[in-house]
């Protein structure tokens, strides 16, 4: 039976005892510092991680899927993706015309490895052949200027759009829209900048411009290259029934027989899930043995501090116990006591952890100019705070439980004989 | 006779020592009234102490039976024990034992904490209680504020605050110079004048005669149980 003057008692007695000793009672918590600073950095960067991911995703765009000749995750048998035969321009144009379900079919052709250059400087990046409709997917928004458009790629203009890193060396200072560079050779007017879309391990799709299919054929010719068609379904509720479709089709157009697994991939950003949750399991392994650790050891001192306060105070526990304290009165008090101190290595351990977490955006964000940490909240989320104070106060509870018993045990007659 | 608070029979109490056996009591049956002024007397190994435990509802004892206003108090649990002690029993020792970091009010109020009172009503318990040993002016004084016999006071006042059934004061008078410990022992008048049953232990002579009643141990037995001749008027 737990009474409520009882409990105020064990509050008001636990935290004049850890005001009594106060560095005694910070030094003991060290190691729940450590440890609920750990956890906090952990969650922090896990749900950095997911923010970072969920930006990626999103911007690379949710609603789309591309069917290829090869597989991006990497997945199935690479030589039998190699013996695929390539997508061909007619085939994505037939898919394009049959296409019901989807938003826009768009075909892509990409050079890897191509450059491009501005008087003396010269930049690799990749050069992407495609439509107009590009321009309306979330990949090909443009953050200056605009994509180019139907009459643009009707007559194969050399207009070019460029990605984010691409603008950024090229034209660090000045605007880019209007100017000239080169695409093999040939001057192409600057006509939009794609906005930022490339995060983490996902940098190279900022490393990319986009001219008008023909204009690619010209630059570099559609011989030995397999095209990609994006499509674009709309919703993210409609991908299965748009991959369905897309499969019967692509299957029919390059005469799959019935019986054989399809020569193509669809690719969807899911493709990446796999590797954004073995880093996030990889963070979660690694911090979570680091905390466990810390907080065994935190506990070790917890416990060691609290049968050193026992025995101190084995005289009081026998006059408690004298004047009425039962046994449960007595576990109460140790572990409020014990439970407060983690506590207070928890509420200690806050600001440090803040500290490193805003030091660590800031180095990266200011100094190493990583861009994309800059979607990473600079704060603690509140949540973890709340996970972090209820971890503590377990491992008070746990750490306290041996010395509290050996206070809630003593003989009254013995505990009143100590000095 | 009034009607009796203790009531003990053929207690005995066996300790093990190593591998001897120790009988601090060997058999005691004692009868205690209400409102009587008892002094328990012995010298040292008497089994004094360890008899002030049993009534104290500290320890329990090894065989014989044990009666607390009826209650058999010889085979009760820790917790029960707790509970009549806070109810019935208050102690005085020789060392005060007085909480260091809480106030002469918070020290007063603890008996009560343990018996659940709310805070309205301990306050004003305890403020009573302190008022009635002279110490209304000192309640938010620590221990270390206060001398010897206003400590003494407040651990009196602690011992009053649940109006016990018995105070049980283990020489409460050692530790105070002696005309300090006259003012201490008037107090105790006082409170068995007031209706209070008090049971003081003690092994000086000065002190007993405060008593109505003396009952001497020697070899955990009773060597005597008599009428105090030098005992002041009631």
């Amino acid at each position: 039976m737990l009474r409520w003057p009882e409990l105020q008692e064990s509050f008001r007695i636990a935290t004049s005892s850890l005001r009594v000793n106060l560095l005694r009672s910070i030094l003991t918590t060290a190691g729940v510092v450590v440890g609920v600073v750990l956890v906090v950095l952990m969650g922090w960067t896990i749900n950095g991680l997911d923010a970072v991911w969920e930006q990626t995703i999103s911007i690379i765009g949710k609603d789309m899927m591309y069917i290829d000749k090869w597989n991006w995750a990497g997945g199935g048998n690479w030589r039998k993706m190699e013996a695929r035969s390539n997508i061909t321009l007619d085939q994505a144009l037939q898919l394009q015309q049959r296409m019901e379900s989807a938003e826009e079919i768009i075909p892509l052709i990409r050079k890897w490895g191509g450059s491009v250059s501005l008087g003396n400087t010269s930049i690799r990046c990749s050069v992407t052949g495609t439509t107009a409709a590009y321009g309306n997917t979330a990949a090909g928004t443009a953050a200056a200027g605009r994509f180019f458009n139907d009459v643009e790629e009707q007559s194969a203009d050399n207009v070019v759009v460029i990605g984010y890193n691409v603008n950024k060396n090229l034209f660090p200072t000045s605007s880019a829209v209007g100017q000239y560079i080169k695409i093999a050779g040939i001057p192409y007017r600057v006509v939009g900048v794609i906005e930022k879309r490339g995060f983490l391990f996902m940098d190279f799709v900022d490393n990319e411009v986009f001219i008008p299919l023909h204009a690619f054929r010209g630059a570099y010719g559609f011989v030995g290259r397999s095209f990609s068609v994006g499509i674009k379904t709309g919703s993210e509720r409609l991908l299965d029934i748009v991959r369905d479709e897309a499969t019967g089709h692509m299957r029919s157009i390059r005469n799959v027989s019935p019986l054989d697994e399809s020569d193509f991939s669809i690719n969807e950003m899911k493709a990446f899930d796999q590797q954004a949750k073995n880093i996030r399991v990889g963070i979660w392994v690694v911090g979570m043995g680091l905390t466990i650790l810390a907080f065994i050891v935190g506990s070790i001192g917890i416990m060691n501090i609290m049968y050193v306060s026992v025995t101190e105070r084995t005289k009081e526990i026998g006059v408690r116990k004298a004047i009425g304290a039962r046994r449960s009165s007595i576990l109460l008090q140790f572990l409020i006591e014990s439970a407060l101190l983690c506590v207070t290595g928890a509420v200690i351990a806050f600001p440090i952890a803040q500290v490193l977490v805003g030091s660590a955006r800031f180095l990266a964000v200011s100094v190493f100019e990583l861009d994309w940490i800059s979607v990473v909240s600079p704060l603690i989320p509140l949540d973890l705070l709340g996970i972090a104070v209820g971890v503590s106060i377990l491992v008070g509870l746990l750490a306290g439980l041996l010395p509290a018993i050996k206070a809630s045990a003593l003989d009254p007659v013995e505990a009143l004989r100590a000095e | 006779m009034s009607q009796p608070i203790i009531e003990i029979a053929n207690l005995v109490k066996r300790y093990e020592m190593g591998d001897e056996e120790v009988f601090a009591l060997q058999g005691v049956t004692l009868t205690i009234g209400r409102n009587e002024y008892v002094a328990l007397m012995g010298p040292s190994g008497s089994g004094k102490s360890t008899l002030m435990n049993m009534l104290g509802c500290l320890d329990t004892p090894t065989s014989g039976s044990y009666l607390f206003t009826g209650e058999n108090v010889s085979d009760m649990d820790d917790d029960d024990l707790a509970e009549i002690r806070n109810r019935e029993i208050g102690f005085v020792f020789q060392t005060f034992n007085l909480l260091p970091r809480a106030t002469a009010l918070q020290n007063v109020e603890l008996p009560l904490v343990y018996s659940g009172m709310a805070r309205e009503q301990r306050m004003q318990r305890a403020t009573e209680a302190l008022t009635r040993v002279g110490l209304a002016d000192r309640m938010d004084h620590k221990p270390n504020e206060l001398s010897g016999g206003q400590r003494q006071r407040v651990a009196i006042a602690r011992a009053l605050v649940t109006s016990p059934s018995i105070i049980l004061a283990d020489e409460p008078t050692g530790n105070l110079d002696s005309k300090t410990g006259q003012d201490i022992m008037r107090l105790f008048g006082e409170l068995w004048r007031g209706g209070n049953t008090v049971i003081l232990v003690t092994h000086e002579e000065d002190i007993a005669r405060h008593a109505r009643r003396i009952i001497r141990l020697r070899d955990g037995r009773i060597e005597s149980d008599e009428v105090n001749p030098h005992a002041p008027l009631a």
